[in-house]
């Protein structure tokens, strides 16, 4: 029995919204794996994502890229860190690329299909999150390179700084369609 | 109508004519025009009845401290009452309408209250509609609703969008006129983040209504001229139209910003966005408000605030009268006649309470000095004052000022104080102000342009040095002088008819009086004895008058008697504004599970179980009624195979070194016995003995597992187990995360969901009885290497599985079960079906796991070891947690099986009366069970356990039904588990 | 409010979920002769007090840290904001 199919899809199925003043668009390949360090653990975890990753560890709310540019640490609470990285269905198990470079030094979950990503960027884009962000989002208070964890609309969302105007926003799988609505909302009382 | 009250000047645009109606009747203003100076500009004294006595009144204030003249705003479903004309700015195609009164504006049928009015006084309807008691709800509170009032509300839903915000700054400055503008200037310059408010539609305050200048200029021309730089500021956010209405914990205030309130037509956008801004130090200019002396029939159209005439006549180029007449006890009150001189128009007199020198010169004005205005005439509108002098006089407006209050409503929203400045006859801010706040100008009693300006560009240097930062050079722009001398003058003795205090709400010295003499003589009960300083305008102009003459009655001075607190909102917020987005069906978030498109395909009913939509049944044709879905869904299951969206289940993955010995402590059961690939049901209590939550827990492998919690329990078990980790056992080595979200998890249940799966699951997996045996668990690839983790749990009481797959193939996941299951005719179900089951095989539920059972009551008190300390183990074996005859939950069926249960009974002893004292116990759950064909209840009964067969009553006296039951097995379908384990 | 959170600065306590008095991370020996009675005092027996107070504070919303904050109960002044957990292992937490 093989005649089964089975589509990967993309949480809000690839939703894009471009304007000129804020732009809205689904992160559908990103593969996004926790790491915990063991107690007692930092020395180990931090030399073996270095060799692997040409990585250090950033501290809570800071924001380390890898060597190569394409995997990208975000320090999200004591002890524990997402791992952002380019990743496709085919490409099989998100969990795989990290755990197997980490081995015992660390301890590993995938959280791929937890989270409905979104690049918002733009000119606009802090006016708009103003709406819905308690955090400060000022360049010389959240600069590029930090992560904050938050709530929304009463939804939790991880919010990464991705560039002066550019920020990638996580928030659960299942309550996308009210997270999208949020932002796009958001959008919509500052453009119309 | 013609602006016949239009006069030169003024900051109004001439070029923008805009054509509105009031009470139907079309009018003309100007752009920059509020309601309030169009209404003047066009002749229009009367515009409302008061709310008490229905006597007539006309604007009093030109701002926010407006207690007269509010209106019906708009129409149809967009109307909105109580606007204070004042502040309602005017846009073409406006429409108002006086409120208030029943039959036209000026012929009143209710104001036949005023005539009543000696039986009307403070505490009336407190002392005559005691009795007869029946009557106050049908009878005297809606007549006293229909009579005493303000607007109405349209009725229909809200049209209009509402947004909110979050903003942050290091200095809020709280008002925009000469000291406000100064700081923001001082403090944009030097760089710091600035957000200015002023809930005035332009900056500049007083500037724009005074003939002061400042820097050699007209002030409105120098607040236009500052406003236009700080506008160029990148570091300066300017709000306009915003109101900054309350100042809360470490630095937080709420703001209203009214987005479209001045356009006929806000094109979709946000009517209005309440904001909270976080700042570092705020500075509050927020000025003063000018207060009133109370005199007989000091509440008549035409009579109003000295300074507001000075904004009518200097800012929006109208005039209040022909023949002005002003009475000051302060030399304030003086500037208004020079400036009605100055734009041409009479002034009559002068009359001021002090027995001092004249302190300016206005030529061909009578200036009286030591002198009251006792009484005046003209019903709906004032033509005559009579002066304590003996002399009358022939006046169209008289314009009042009993000196300035400072707006210090802010400064004591953390329950501050004000201080009384006896100098200055006013309250100032006292010294506990809110964190981080500063007051400068005459919100602070700087009374002067002069000292306003100064005390902004001080306030800021001093809080950018707090900051850390030098201010820039900003020089101290400099005033026209003048003098603020003032002498404290509350109410004309010789008055012999009523005296208005609180024009908003009908308040007079009489009824202050009155309050003193039966008892209610502290400020607090004094407002809510006669309501003064309540309502809308929360006494911005009464207050301080009515306390004053509170004082004057005790014998106490003014900082004795004290003020009232103030609280936010400053001015009102509409309800609207405070739900924000939150409406309908964004009131809040939705989960959707990953078959919900599915679901829907399948014309699923749905029910919110917190924030997630569940398929609650899923019709098919000819099915008309739930229970024909959900019991063909529940047989079906049995009989053969059905399938369950269980994603909503709370998962935490758990790994560490010390992962198996924290379950042992968290789980009043053991779990570092369990094998790896291996599932349990594991029971977690409350350090209360009480237990908190269930669900089943996977060993995947030495230092993982997977716990699954209920689906309301999944944040709060989480919670619980974060806390245990850092602040219980802090050294353990364990690591918690969610995985709720990444898992698509199903419920496959029936004898044939082997058979099922096994059509699924890649062959190289072994699935059968004896490689995966009941509570096994493992991780497997389905349809050809698509990852899952496989768990031979049950919650039906059949033979089940439960496959999770990632969430990205939850879709695909749902659709390749009904497929690998078409064979056996499975059934999606919901979760009335599994409610259904889960009570015919006696599992406890929410309704059971309800905050007030212990492990004893549900059967489970084996499982509480008494080896390990795990929470809640010692305080589950206290006294009062067990009873002799403790409450067992066990099964209910009905003597009588046509007759129907239901849950939250509670049982006596048969035929016995349903009394507290013959309480035993209530039934938590029921259903009708398709397979025993009729209505079965899990309940908590003393001693259950025991009383197998005993026929008891089940008494629901809300529903007025009592139900003999019999006492029996909660497990109604296979008691010994057979079917779990084939 | 305002929470100033030992390692993310200032954040709004709408982000966080408030549990109890601090001393709740003092939990009794199980094993002890007088269990009972220290469990009893250890989950009821609370101080009200009308000034500084140690409690719980949970980052819900952000870090998932535990905090220990002294607040004044009676201006809302915080004057201290640690981590649980080091407050825990430097109290001997077990384990």
């Amino acid at each position: 029995m093989s005649n089964f199919t089975f589509v990967s899809q993309p949480v809000l199925g690839g939703f894009k919204q471009e304007c000129k003043g804020v732009s809205i668009i689904e992160q559908t390949k990103l593969g996004i794996v926790s790491v915990a360090c063991p107690n007692d653990g930092d020395a180990a975890l931090a030399a073996s994502i270095q060799k692997a990753f040409g990585c250090s560890l950033p501290k809570v709310s800071g924001v380390e890229v890898s060597d190569s540019g394409t995997m990208r640490w975000l320090g999200l609470q004591p002890q524990q860190w997402f791992v952002l990285f380019e990743h496709s269905a085919e490409q099989g198990a998100p969990l795989a690329t990290i755990k197997d470079e980490l081995g015992d030094t660390a301890y590993c979950t995938d959280q791929s299909d937890s989270w409905v990503s979104l690049a918002v960027s733009g000119p606009l884009a802090i006016t708009a999150l103003e709406r819905i962000c308690p955090i400060d989002l000022h360049l010389s208070v959240f600069p590029v390179g930090t992560v904050a964890r938050t709530t929304m609309e009463h939804l939790g969302v991880i919010i990464t700084r991705t560039g002066d105007e550019e920020f990638l926003m996580m928030s659960a799988t299942s309550s996308a369609d009210s997270f999208l609505h949020a932002i796009t909302l958001s959008v919509k009382n500052i453009t119309a | 109508m013609s602006q016949t009250n239009r006069i030169d000047g003024g900051l109004v645009n001439r070029n923008q004519s805009y054509s509105f109606k009031f009470n139907n009747e079309t009018m003309h203003g100007y752009g920059g025009d509020t309601l309030a100076s169009a209404l003047i500009a066009n002749g229009v004294k009367l515009v409302g009845r008061s709310f008490k006595y229905h006597r007539p009144r006309g604007i009093m204030s030109a701002g926010a401290e407006e207690a007269n003249a509010m209106v019906q705003l708009r129409t149809g479903a967009y109307t909105e009452p109580n606007t204070r004309a004042t502040v309602a700015e005017l846009f073409d195609g406006l429409e108002a309408k006086s409120q208030n009164h029943r039959g036209p504006l000026g012929f009143d049928v209710m104001a036949a209250n005023d005539f009543l009015s000696p039986f009307l006084s403070a505490g009336f309807y407190y002392k005559t509609f005691m009795w007869p008691k029946a009557l106050w709800e049908k009878f005297y509170e809606p007549v006293i609703r229909a009579s005493a009032g303000l607007g109405s509300l349209s009725g229909e839903n809200d049209p209009d969008q509402y947004d909110k915000g979050f903003l942050h700054c290091d200095l809020l400055i709280i008002g925009a006129g000469p000291s406000g503008l100064a700081a923001a200037l001082t403090a944009g310059r030097a760089g710091a983040r600035v957000i200015l408010a002023d809930e005035d539609f332009i900056m500049g305050g007083r500037l724009n209504s005074e003939t002061h200048t400042v820097d050699n200029m007209p002030g409105s021309t120098w607040a236009e001229t500052a406003t236009a730089e700080l506008y160029q500021m990148e570091n300066v956010r300017m709000m306009t139209r915003t109101t900054v209405y309350g100042a809360y914990d470490h630095g937080i205030f709420g703001a209203l910003e009214r987005c479209t309130d001045h356009l006929f037509d806000g094109s979709g956008k946000p009517r209005q966005i309440l904001w909270r801004i976080y700042s570092k130090q705020s500075l509050l200019c927020a000025g003063s408000t000018e207060r009133s002396i109370a005199f007989g029939n000091n509440d008549r159209p035409g009579i109003m605030m000295a300074g507001a005439v000075r904004s009518y006549v200097n800012r929006y180029g109208v005039t209040p009268g022909k023949r002005v007449s002003v009475f000051t006890n302060n030399d304030d009150g003086w500037r208004t006649a020079i400036d009605l001189k100055a734009k041409g128009i009479d002034v009559t007199a002068v009359i001021d309470t002090r027995s001092i020198p004249a302190p300016y010169n206005v030529p061909n004005a009578a200036t009286i000095m030591g002198c009251r205005v006792i009484d005046t005439v003209g019903r709906k509108g004032i033509h005559t004052i009579m002066l304590s002098s003996g002399q009358t006089m022939k006046t169209d407006c008289l314009a009042v000022s009993g000196g300035w209050s400072p707006n210090v409503h802010l400064t004591c929203h953390q329950r501050g104080r004000p201080t009384w400045n006896e100098k200055q006859a006013c309250f100032v801010p006292g010294g506990d102000l809110p964190v981080g706040m500063s007051v400068a100008g005459a919100a602070n009693g700087d009374m002067t342009l002069q000292s306003a300006l100064t005390a902004g560009h001080n306030g800021a240097s001093s809080i950018l040095s707090s900051l850390g930062m030098s201010d820039a050079g900003s020089k101290i722009a400099s005033a026209s002088e003048e003098s603020a001398k003032v002498s404290a003058f509350w109410h004309v003795t010789e008055s012999k008819s009523r005296a208005w205090v609180d024009l908003q709400n009908d308040v007079t010295t009489k009824d202050i009086g009155q309050s003193f003499r039966e008892g209610f003589k502290s400020v607090e009960h004094l407002k809510r004895y006669t309501t003064l300083g309540m309502a809308t305008d929360q006494g911005k102009t009464a207050n301080v008058l009515g306390l004053a003459i509170m004082a004057e009655c005790s014998g106490k001075t003014i900082e004795q008697t004290g003020t009232t607190i103030f609280r936010p909102p400053y001015t009102p917020i509409p309800m609207g504004a405070l739900a924000g987005r939150a409406r309908g069906k964004d009131f809040r978030p939705f989960r959707l599970t990953p078959s919900h498109k599915f679901a829907e395909e399948k014309n699923a009913a749905f029910v919110e179980t917190g924030m997630w939509l569940r398929g609650q049944w899923y019709p098919i044709a000819g099915e008309t009624h739930w229970r024909e879905s959900c019991d063909r869904e529940v047989r079906a299951t049995r009989e053969s195979v059905g399938v369950c969206d269980v994603t909503t289940l709370g998962k935490i993955d758990i790994q560490g070194r010390d992962a198996a010995a924290f379950l042992d402590r968290v789980y009043a059961n053991t779990f570092g016995t369990l094998a790896v690939g291996k599932v349990r049901y594991g029971l977690m209590l409350r350090e209360d003995g009480i237990v908190m939550d269930d669900g089943t827990t996977a060993r995947m492998g030495e230092h993982h597992f997977v716990m699954t919690t209920t689906t309301a329990n999944a944040v709060s078990v989480f919670r619980h187990m974060e806390f245990c980790r850092q602040c219980l056992w802090p050294n353990m080595d364990v690591h918690l995360i969610s995985a709720t979200e990444q898992w698509a998890q199903y419920a496959v249940a029936g004898p044939n969901s082997r058979k099922t799966l096994q059509n699924l699951v890649d062959k190289e997996f072994d699935i059968s009885n004896e490689a995966f045996p009941f509570m096994a668990c493992g991780e497997v690839t389905v349809a050809g290497g698509i990852p899952a983790r496989l768990f031979r749990i049950s919650f039906s009481g059949e033979l089940a599985y439960e496959i999770a797959v990632p969430t990205r193939y939850g879709d695909s996941m749902i659709r390749a079960i009904m497929q690998a299951g078409e064979e056996y005719n499975i059934v999606p179900y919901g979760t009335e079906a599994l409610g259904v089951m889960r009570i015919e095989k006696g599992h406890a539920a929410g309704n059971e796991l309800c905050g007030t059972t212990t492990a004893a009551n549900l059967g489970l008190g084996m499982m509480v070891s008494k080896k390990k300390d795990c929470i809640g183990n010692v305080l589950s074996q206290r006294e009062g947690l067990n009873p002799e005859k403790p409450l067992q939950l066990v099964g209910f069926k009905p003597v009588d099986t046509s007759i129907s249960l239901s849950a939250g009974a509670h049982f006596v002893t048969k035929g016995a009366e349903a009394t507290m004292a013959n309480d035993q116990g209530w039934m938590t759950s029921v259903a009708y069970s398709p397979i025993l064909n009729h209505s079965i209840g899990l309940g908590l009964i003393e001693d259950g356990k025991n009383r197998m067969g005993e026929i008891v009553t089940a008494a629901n006296p809300l529903k007025q039904s009592s139900v003999d039951v019999e006492i029996v097995s909660a497990h109604f379908v296979d008691p010994d588990g057979d079917r779990l384990r084939v | 409010m305002i929470i100033n959170h030992p390692l993310l600065g200032p954040r709004d306590a709408a982000e966080f979920v408030y549990l109890g008095d601090a001393s709740l991370i003092n939990r009794p020996d199980a094993s002890s002769d007088d269990a009972a009675q220290a469990f009893y005092e250890y989950l009821y027996l609370r101080d009200n007090p009308a000034g500084e107070h140690k409690e719980l504070w949970y980052h819900e919303q952000g870090d998932r840290s535990w905090l220990v904050v002294t607040r004044n109960t009676l201006t809302h002044e915080i004057s201290k904001v640690e981590i649980a957990r080091d407050v825990a292992r430097a109290a001997g937490g077990s384990a």
